[in-house]
């Protein structure tokens, strides 16, 4: 006859689940970072109106958008192997899709998704700082790379930088997911644990701790970059 | 000197330029009037290429372009020539009042740091706002604010400097303060082409008015005959227009 609750057992498969955070942290950084440049792309596309490009990205976000996140998963996850299938025909190569680790398959489809959403963030943060910012960096002689850099974009991040972490605390959470590709991220390892024991419970909550506490974490650093923006233009600079 | 010519500009199917010449002496003030929508801002925004001309050419000292050849280096080329003062100032809000004037000088001019925060102090001097040099724009006033963009276009040391209304978005009392230095920095001789609606300012401070409506300019004349005596009836409509409002606000 088993307990109903094992609290020894949960504290055991403390340290295998936490085994997993690399990967999670390395989903949601890769992923975080690639839909940055994705995201910058994209919003670029629209904001100056690019033809063709402006309507790939819109139905990009919209697909993105408009699907749920394991849907697109499984796209990735089969799609990969298609894809290889068919560059290996045309090509004569011979790669070999085992080769590829699982977690890349999910560094895609998790680009790809948040490409998709920093998109639209990206775009608005940029929109939010007054045209006439803009005008008056090309009034003055800089290039468009130059009024990016040195003007806008600061400006667009630290407006976007509440969206952003966020985004970034639903992305963590959403790795979890990636345990359906079978990669060992705090999920799947607690999954792992769980089934040896027939004790799902125990090793659910010790997971929902690890994110919760992570999540504390990202928060607490978040909020310490967003002081520290703020600070310099209340008090003027010395 | 600056001179334009045949300067054509549409909006989709609207013209707002139609075919429009002027010229603008060396150390000369022009002020374009003109009712709202007549193509002011469009006209001076076709000389630094903010808007790209359908057709003419444009002459700004020693450097000349045609509308069918503009590029991204004759953008800029263009730009490094002008200057130019917004109604809604344009300061960059994540640079300090000092960063605002010494920006184009380092990252543009490629004048070394020190170099053009000795330029910049001394513009800032001018406009008589040493004292806020480390603030950063959202702590001013909007007079301030425009004394700020004065400064900037002062110190890039440009062939002409724009000014697009440049105290229709300041609260009356804060008006005086602007014209001021604008004024100053007119009889400093530096060229300017100046779009205002302050006739008095006009009258006192330009060589020259240059009347716009639809989109072409009617006449163009120093201020005390254009003023006492307008040719064309659109010009004596929008006088009569403006010495009207100015009654009322007696
Ligand atoms: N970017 C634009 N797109 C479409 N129409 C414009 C644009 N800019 C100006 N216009 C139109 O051109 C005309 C002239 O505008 P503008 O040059 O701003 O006049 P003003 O400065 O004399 O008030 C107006 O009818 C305005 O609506
Ligand atoms: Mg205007």
């Amino acid at each position: 006859m088993g307990k109903i609750f094992d609290f020894d057992f949960m504290i055991q498969c403390i340290p295998q689940i936490l085994k997993g955070i690399p990967y999670t942290l390395l989903i949601a950084v890769v992923a975080f970072l690639i839909g940055i440049v994705i995201g910058f792309i994209g919003a670029m596309c629209k904001i100056y109106n690019v033809p063709v490009l402006k309507q790939i990205t819109g139905v990009y976000v919209s697909f993105i958008r408009g699907t749920p996140l394991i849907v697109q998963i499984m796209l990735v996850y089969y799609a990969v192997p298609i894809f290889i299938r068919i560059i290996n025909q045309k090509f004569g190569t011979a790669f070999d899709i085992s080769w590829i680790p699982a977690v890349v398959f999910m560094l895609v489809a998790f680009s790809m998704s948040a490409g998709a959403y920093l998109t639209e963030s990206i775009r608005a943060s940029i929109l939010a700082i007054d045209k006439v910012q803009l005008e008056a960096a090309y009034s003055v002689g800089m290039t468009t790379f130059q009024a990016m850099r040195r003007i806008i974009l600061p400006q667009a991040i630290k407006i976007g930088l509440p969206v952003f972490a966020n985004f970034f605390i639903g992305l963590l959470k959403d790795t979890s997911l990636a345990f359906t590709a079978a990669v060992p991220e705090i999920m799947g390892q607690a999954k792992i644990v769980a089934g040896r024991a027939s004790r799902f419970f125990e090793a659910y909550i010790v997971a929902a701790l690890i994110y919760w506490v992570i999540c504390i974490i990202f928060e607490r650093i978040v909020a310490v970059i967003e002081k520290r923006a703020n600070r310099d233009e209340k008090e003027g600079k010395k | 000197m600056i001179e334009l010519k045949g300067i054509h500009k549409s909006f989709r199917s609207t013209e707002v330029l139609k075919g429009v010449d002027l010229s603008v002496e060396e150390g000369q003030t022009v002020a374009l009037i003109g009712s709202s929508g007549s193509g002011k801002s469009t006209l001076l925004r076709c000389i630094n290429l903010l808007e790209k001309p359908d057709k003419g050419t444009v002459r700004i000292g020693d450097f000349y372009f045609d509308a069918h050849d503009i590029n991204g280096r004759i953008k800029r080329e263009a730009r490094k020539r002008t200057a130019m003062v917004f109604q809604g100032f344009g300061l960059f809000e994540n640079k300090t009042v000092l960063e605002n004037v010494t920006e184009a000088l380092k990252v543009v001019q490629k004048k070394s740091v020190e170099e053009a925060d000795d330029i910049g102090k001394q513009y800032l001097e001018k406009v008589g706002l040493s004292n806020k040099k480390n603030n950063y724009p959202r702590t001013l006033s909007g007079g301030q604010k425009q004394r700020v963009a004065i400064a900037r276009a002062l110190a890039l040391d440009p062939k002409i400097i724009l000014f697009d209304e440049p105290t229709s978005a300041l609260d009356p009392e804060l008006v005086q303060e602007v014209l001021r230095v604008i004024k100053q920095v007119s009889e400093a001789k530096v060229t300017m082409l100046i779009v205002t609606h302050e006739m008095d300012f006009a009258h006192d401070v330009a060589d020259r008015i240059a009347f716009m409506a639809d989109g072409e300019i009617l006449e163009s004349a120093p201020p005390n005959e254009f003023f006492t005596n307008p040719k064309s009836d659109r010009a004596k409509q929008f006088l009569d227009r403006y010495l009207q409002r100015f009654n009322y606000t007696i």
